[in-house]
């Protein structure tokens, strides 16, 4: 057996080798794009840190997120609850983000906020059961509290949540119908 | 093996500079590659869009169902609609309404794609060419109706307001009443209503046998047995949802006790398919066999009445023999049809669809009056239970034109005596034979204005078109026709705040009045419809809180539009008085249809029927509707023309050849389908279809049969015949694929239906 790649580079061994580069290369590709390029964290209209806000001055989830303990969805603050505090912020009023916030509270204009954390349309998951059953919001979404930009932790995905649902012996948890109504 | 990697090693130092240039191309090509499919299999970038103000009571993720009226159809059905973050998700049937109870046909369901029409018209229009083009120009509501406004103002002090003509669709409630005082303040006695499936022969009909001018409410619920002359209740008569309920009672809500239905009717419908008896009667002498089952019934002495001799004198020209051979129903069938009807339990006879549209209607529906009377049905739980007077609207019926009528409106163009014309909610130019010439007489109208949530052949005569919203986004009120027995009425309320810059259609009236001045700013001084309503519905509920309403009159309204209805159930019905005979047995005549064409010139009867998703045209341009398949053929998309097997075999026609539907009014091409369930010498054609002007989705799909139908009166009822028309047929050589969802009616030797037989 030969491992030479002068071997390899006989005439017809060497489209198997280009081959071969370019598998590693797709490989090296996806994972670069995982990495660097993909929804896992994708780059927001405004730079808003979940650091500042939730480690720096202590600011419960909850406190902006009010929707979580009562229906499926979270909730993410209105504009114009962004502006209710920040109203009363001036050290950071003249900062560019912030100013991005204020043009968008002038223009009565919505922050399209992009998506990190998604369930395909036929789950039916709902945020009030998961915060009733007394999970931490970091169970799911990792230390958020700890990141400038959002990066999602967990894929989402039916496997994740069946592992939780059996790990903690859910009533009916790995009932279709739970979830798929 | 060093010996050999050795050399190996030098030898990679040796790489062609074109071999690395290779190398470094395909890591390339590589990762690009995996960059892009990570890119690929990423999902959409989905936004979180927040509010910027949220509402007080606003919670993302749950539903709100608000109550509200249907009206996709003249049933009046209670709806309940989903709501979530302000949208509207769902359509249901309201569980507390008597009508619906909880239950909704495909139409209501198709009520959002109404809403969320993309051909939606979503500001004022003014026609910016020649009329028709279908070229408009965008103006601001204020344009309109300061313009349309002065030009009416100015007819009305010159004294020329009955100038001014008002047509719409079946309106009731006090949207009805608001049309009603617009054009009497105006000065104008010509508001007018024109429905195609108003059912005019049955009111005249009742009109004529009980003395009452109403739709009564058939009992089919308790009935043990059922006799519908062509009366589709299942899938487009008066009610069918509710029909339908009742219907599943009469089979299956009795313990011990199924109900028996028969269905007699040329072409078979939805009814017919679920009736245990289909009786395929040569066509337009339903009314007869109605009679010749009436003389069986008295002759065998099933009826004990004291008018018993003047009514065997008034049938006597009707013996079975004699009606068989008009019938083509064989003289047992006739007698069993009779011992059937008169046996022990209650029987309910109904007619409607081809037997109230021919020439002769309002005597068959006479006749079948008749049968009801002779079996002792009247006023009879299972049989027919007269309503009491309406709450409120007891006229609207009266306003309905009918197609004498819109002959009248016609001439009336023609001659120059229409000055302004406004249209709502109606489309004559579609639902009239095209010999009426509705549209070319609108040429002769100076002022055209349309009142329309969506462009149809109608608005497209129109100089203005004013947008309305729809009924999921207005105020209004309705009592439904038929009653339930006791009184009811229901409110409309906007579920959802209007998409576009379009206004209520009671709304545009007042604005109007206010534009136009004199007196009707005064007298229609609401603000709103809304305020209209409240106030009508507080004179109503003073009127009857001194028979013992204690709630105060905010707390009713609250209530009864959070329920959406309100109702007296166990209130008296009508009079429950049976009526006298003596005028019913005056009013026997001959019941048969004359047909427009010979026969020998026009060998087939043209059947044309309404579907139960487009009615008389309106569901086509809802796309869910478009794609629901026809439930007794299964078609989806187009029209088509239904003929028998045999029928088919002697002209040699196949499924899908293209043929020549032709009138003594006019011609259509359209494929045709082999149906077994059809009588022979009938071609049926569904409604719907054929529309040239209503949005992308109803387009250049299908045919009008409408359109062939000679213009024939009904003497009685004023209304189109539409049922009583001869048409030959020529192959055309085309041929179309028939879209379908069945395969093949016939099992092929497949053995299907248990050991092989001979029914391949």
């Amino acid at each position: 057996m030969s491992i030479s790649v002068l071997d390899a580079l006989r005439p017809a061994k060497k489209p198997a080798l280009l081959g071969l580069v370019v598998v590693v290369g797709l490989f090296v590709g996806a994972w670069v794009h995982g990495k660097y390029f993909s929804d896992r964290s994708p780059i927001q209209p405004i730079e808003f840190s979940h650091r500042i806000h939730a480690t720096d001055n202590e600011i419960p989830c909850q406190h902006c997120h009010i929707y979580a303990d009562r229906t499926p969805v979270a909730g993410v603050p209105s504009v114009s609850k962004c502006m209710g505090c920040h109203n009363s912020v001036p050290s950071v009023r003249e900062s560019p983000e912030i100013l991005k916030l204020a043009t968008y509270w002038e223009n009565r204009e919505p922050i399209p906020w992009i998506k990190v954390y998604d369930v395909p349309d036929y789950v039916h998951f709902t945020h009030k059961r998961h915060i009733k059953a007394g999970l931490a919001c970091q169970e799911c979404h990792g230390p958020v509290e700890t990141m400038d930009r959002i990066t999602r932790v967990a894929s989402m995905r039916m496997p994740w949540c069946v592992d939780c649902h059996t790990e903690r012996n859910v009533e009916h948890g790995r009932d279709c119908w739970t979830c798929h109504k | 093996m060093a010996a050999i990697a050795g050399p190996a090693i030098n030898k990679m130092s040796k790489i062609s500079r074109r071999d690395l240039l290779q190398f470094i191309g395909a890591g390339g090509v590589g990762v690009a590659g995996g960059i892009l499919y990570g890119e690929g299999v990423q999902r959409n970038v989905e936004f979180l869009i927040p509010q910027v103000v949220p509402p007080e009571d606003y919670s993302p993720g749950v539903a709100t169902w608000y109550n509200t009226v249907c009206n996709q159809c003249s049933a009046g059905c209670g709806i309940s609609v989903r709501i979530r973050e302000g949208k509207a998700k769902k359509i249901e049937g309201n569980p507390v309404h008597p009508v619906s109870q909880g239950r909704l046909c495909a139409r209501g369901q198709a009520g959002l794609n109404v809403l969320y029409n993309p051909d939606r018209i979503r500001t004022p229009l003014q026609n910016a060419a020649q009329r028709g083009s279908g070229n408009y120009a965008e103006i601001s509501w204020d344009e309109a109706l300061t313009t349309l406004g002065s030009r009416i103002g100015r007819l009305k002090i010159e004294g020329k307001a009955g100038r001014v003509r008002l047509l719409t669709g079946r309106t009731r409630g006090h949207l009805d009443e608001l049309f009603a005082q617009f054009m009497g303040l105006l000065g104008s006695e010509h508001y007018q209503q024109y429905d195609f499936t108003y059912p005019a022969a049955i009111r005249a009909a009742n009109r004529i046998s009980f003395g009452v001018d109403q739709l009564p409410y058939y009992d089919i619920k308790h009935a043990d047995f059922l006799l519908s002359f062509g009366a589709d209740y299942l899938g487009t008569w008066l009610s069918p949802v509710h029909h339908s309920l009742a219907y599943g009672h009469l089979r299956q809500g009795r313990q011990g006790r199924r109900g028996k239905t028969v269905q007699i009717e040329p072409r078979m419908s939805l009814s017919g398919a679920a009736a245990d008896e289909w009786i395929a009667a040569r066509p337009g002498t339903e009314g007869l066999l109605a009679l010749g089952i009436a003389h069986a019934l008295v002759n065998a002495g099933n009826y004990l009445g004291s008018d018993r001799d003047e009514w065997s004198i008034a049938l006597e020209a009707y013996s079975p023999s004699t009606v068989s051979a008009e019938t083509d129903v064989s003289e047992e069938s006739i007698v069993r049809l009779a011992t059937e009807f008169s046996a022990p339990g209650t029987s309910l006879a109904i007619a409607g669809g081809a037997t109230a549209a021919g020439t002769n209607a309002v005597a068959s529906v006479v006749a079948v009056n008749a049968l009801n009377y002779l079996a002792g049905n009247l006023g009879q739980r299972g049989g027919v239970i007269f309503n009491s007077d309406p709450a409120f609207s007891a006229t609207a019926g009266s306003r309905q034109a009918g197609l004498r009528g819109m002959l009248d409106l016609v001439e009336a163009m023609e001659a120059g005596d229409v000055e302004v014309l406004l249209v709502h909610d109606t489309n004559p130019v579609y639902a009239l034979p095209e010999n009426v010439r509705f549209r070319r007489a609108m040429e002769n109208v100076p002022l055209i204005v349309a009142l329309s949530s969506f462009h149809d052949e109608t608005t497209a005569m129109a100089d203005f078109i004013l947008p309305t919203n729809t009924y999921l986004e207005s105020w209004g009120d309705d009592v439904p026709d038929p009653g339930v027995g006791f009184p009811v009425a229901s409110i409309s309320q906007p579920v959802v705040a209007k998409l576009y810059d379009t206004l209520a259609v009671g709304d545009i009236i007042l604005l109007l009045a206010r534009r136009i001045g004199g007196e009707l700013p005064i007298r229609l001084h609401w603000a709103t419809m809304e305020e209209f309503i409240k106030e009508r519905w507080r004179e109503e509920y003073e009127l009857r809180s001194a028979a013992g309403e204690d709630q105060d009159f905010e707390a009713f309204w609250r209530a009864s539009l959070e329920a959406g209805v309100w109702g007296q159930p166990g209130a008296a019905t009508g009079d429950e008085s049976v009526p006298s005979s003596s005028s019913m047995i005056a009013s026997i005549t001959d019941p048969v249809s004359k047909f427009a064409g010979s026969e020998s010139d026009y060998p087939f009867v043209l059947h044309p029927y309404l579907t139960a998703t487009f009615t008389d045209g309106r569901g086509a341009n809802l796309p869910w509707l478009q794609e629901l398949p026809d439930p007794m053929t299964s078609v989806v998309y187009g029209s088509w023309a239904e003929l028998n097997p045999v029928t088919a075999d002697e002209l040699g026609i196949r499924e899908g050849d293209i043929l020549e539907v032709e009138s003594p009014a006019g011609s259509i091409r359209v494929p045709a389908l082999i149906f077994p369930a059809i009588r022979p010498g009938v071609i049926a054609i569904p409604i719907g279809q054929g529309h040239s002007a209503y949005g992308r989705y109803a387009s250049d799909r299908g045919v009008n049969p409408i359109h062939i139908v000679a213009t024939q009166v009904d003497d009685q009822s004023g209304d189109l015949a539409w049922a009583a028309t001869r048409v030959r047929i020529k192959r055309t050589g085309e041929r179309l694929r028939i879209i379908k969802t069945d395969g093949v009616t016939r099992t092929l030797g497949r053995q299907i239906l248990g050991p092989k037989n001979d029914h391949a």
